[in-house]
């Protein structure tokens, strides 16, 4: 889950990141009465969850005396569709120099790796292409507690020596924080010393609970209704509803349906057990949405029980027409139960998508 | 076959669960089939001294290793304790750990791995169904019906289009070796790679099916690091663009993790790649 940015510099400022002076209102009506804390000049910045913040509009610099008006002007908008909820209010820095430096989970290396360049506050995937050079690199195993002085001095190089405590505190905010990925940028140098101008911090989703975060703001309310039944879901443009288990075989049943030009309308994962409630309540999400004519089931596995499986989508008694390509034991049971509600049950992934395909042309 | 035959004894953990119960049953059902040992012993702290499905249960691995024979562990126990469970197996001086656990948190499992490699122990997984060679030795949770013995190698990020591809092949007549699925978490211990150079070893492997997916680099990798005989599928061509899994590490390196430029890439090196599950068979028959 994505913090916002004040929550991210709040996160930092614990684990000793300067941060600039801010405050946060949630309503044009609140500036007043933060006006009197604020120096004469500051930003307005719009707390929204997307890249290109600043180029859409959503960083704005104000005064005392215009505060309140931009204020109404930036909540009245959307930035890149999303709506502005909040404002972060922060003192204007006297940036020297602009640096980049942030700590990501990597793959390849199975470790934590560090970034840092001298060129700060551009898109740095941008300079990962055209100047990869500019950008350098350190991996940490995350049982180690703190950067190594060796490895500091390699990230560092010729820049400022007062950003190494900076660069720091953000491996504590990793660690501390289960991210995914603690970013500084710009991480800018001032006559008073260095601050974190912007803030990301990504948490894993697997660790939310135990960060004491209740609830993925991530998600959609139908995303969140289906993590409620545990299963895996992704709402798309097409009309055919998609219902699989695990999620490679519902990716592939989501690219086979691309192959023969169909359009899937979601990608549903009911994930292990796939018992008679499960599928019911999954074939009842998929159906409520009103972009779904037609829904492919397609269950692969060794413990699926087929008959189960047939009563969970005859009891889930919807409206649009389901083709099923089931594979597990009692298989052919659970063809006569959808056969006798004149549902079709076929006996490949193959068919069983060509078939949905068909049905919406 | 590779990581294990039918000499390896295995403890499985979080035996009591339901699920560890559940997968000790088909394990050793397998292993009688194919007369091999299975699992040895189970292991639930404080659970010690009972048994389940005819294994004895121990209350810490040591513990089971002063009485039983075993080399491998299986980790059945819940995500907030499977990193921990894995050290543990690590420690106790097992060579591998199958880790089938989902949605450890990202973090414990990077320690987990570390850990591991200090002490010389493989990971396979976590996210993960384990692994299968037919006629030896099963280390997981695949179905075994679909399977065949042969020699083709898979190896995969997904749990159930393994079984699918691994269907296909057995209806083409072309049996395998070992089926590895090595996890659909953003860091696994086992990579593409690491499964590869283990298949280059195994003189029963001729070829190898690479199933990957979205997000990362881990299939390209893997392809670049062997001399073996390789095709490939992956999942997630029409995986929308603001759902891919992004991370910093991704970024950098630019469109990395799509499935479409991963592709682009196998096929650079030469690999052929399906456009559908359907195609892995008649792939790998001009390989062989």
């Amino acid at each position: 889950m994505k913090l916002l940015e004040y929550e991210a510099k709040a996160v930092f400022k614990e684990h000793g990141i300067p941060i600039p002076l801010g405050h946060i209102i949630k309503s044009p009506e609140e500036f007043s009465g933060i006006s009197g804390k604020l120096p004469s000049d500051f930003v307005m910045k719009a707390q929204v969850d997307v890249g290109g913040r600043g180029k859409a509009g959503g960083i704005l610099m104000a005064d005392r005396t215009k505060g309140e008006k931009i204020a109404r002007e930036l909540f009245a908008k959307t930035i890149r569709g999303i709506p502005v909820r909040e404002i972060l209010i922060e003192e204007r820095l006297e940036i020297v120099h602009e640096y980049y430096a942030s700590i990501a989970v990597d793959r390849s290396s199975k470790q934590a790796l560090i970034l840092f360049t001298e060129s700060g506050g551009v898109d740095i995937e941008t300079l990962a292409r055209e100047n990869p050079d500019a950008i350098r690199r350190a991996s940490i195993p995350l049982l180690m507690n703190r950067i190594p002085p060796f490895m500091m001095r390699t990230l560092l190089g010729s820049a400022p020596k007062e950003l190494g405590p900076v660069i720091q505190n953000l491996y504590r905010v990793f660690l501390s924080r289960d991210a995914l990925l603690a970013e500084i940028n710009p991480l800018v140098t001032t006559p008073d010393g260095p601050f974190a101008a912007d803030a990301k911090l990504i948490i894993d989703d697997n660790a939310l609970g135990r960060q004491g975060i209740t609830q993925n703001r991530d998600l959609t309310d139908r995303e969140r209704e289906a993590e409620r039944h545990g299963f895996s879901y992704v709402e798309l443009s097409g009309s055919i509803g998609v219902i699989g288990n695990g999620a490679g075989l519902t990716m592939a049943t989501l690219d086979l349906i691309e192959y023969y030009h169909g359009k899937a309308a979601n990608f549903l994962d009911v994930g292990g057990g796939a018992d008679q409630e499960r599928v019911m309540h999954a074939v009842r999400l998929v159906a409520a949405d009103p972009s779904v004519k037609v829904i492919v089931v397609n269950l692969l596995g060794g413990i699926t029980r087929c008959d189960d499986v047939a009563r969970g989508i005859i009891s889930a008694d919807i409206n649009q027409p389901v083709i099923v390509r089931l594979a597990g034991t009692n298989e052919d049971e659970g063809q006569k139960i959808l056969a006798g509600h004149g549902y079709r049950m076929l006996d490949s992934m193959e068919a069983a998508v060509r078939a949905a395909v068909e049905a919406v042309q | 076959m590779i990581y294990g035959d039918k000499q390896t004894g295995i403890i499985v953990t979080g035996a009591t669960g339901k699920q560890g119960a559940f997968h000790i049953t088909l394990i050793n059902e397998y292993a009688r089939a194919v007369g091999g040992r299975g699992v040895v012993a189970g292991v639930s702290p404080g659970k010690g001294g009972q048994e389940i499905i005819g294994v004895p249960v121990y209350n810490s691995i040591r513990d089971s290793l002063r009485e039983q024979d075993a080399s491998a562990a299986i980790i059945f126990v819940p995500a907030s304790a499977a990193g921990d469970s894995i050290m543990e197996a690590a420690s106790a001086g097992l060579s591998l750990v199958v880790a089938i656990t989902e949605h450890i948190p990202v973090h414990d499992s990077m320690k987990a791995i570390s850990f591991a490699k200090l002490n010389d122990c493989s990971v396979i997984g976590p996210n993960c169904p384990g692994l299968l060679s037919p006629g030896e030795v099963k280390m997981g949770i695949m179905p075994v019906h679909l399977s065949s013995r042969g020699n083709i190698g898979v190896i995969s990020r997904s749990g159930t289009l393994t079984y699918e591809i691994v269907d296909q092949l057995t209806r083409a007549g072309l049996g395998q070796s070992t089926i590895v699925g090595i996890g659909g978490d953003p860091v696994i211990g086992q990579t593409f790679a690491d499964v590869l150079k283990k298949f280059e070893e195994d003189e029963q492997t001729r070829a190898v099916v690479l199933i990957g997916e979205v997000g990362g680099s881990l299939e390209e990798e893997g392809a670049r690091s062997t001399d073996l005989p390789v095709a490939a599928y992956i999942a997630g061509v029409s995986a929308p663009p603001e759902k891919r899994m992004g991370h910093a590490g991704a970024i950098i390196e630019g469109g990395e993790g799509d499935a479409r430029s991963k592709i682009a890439r196998l096929k650079a090196m030469g690999v052929p790649v399906a456009s559908r599950p359907s195609e892995v068979p008649s792939l790998i028959r001009k390989l062989i």
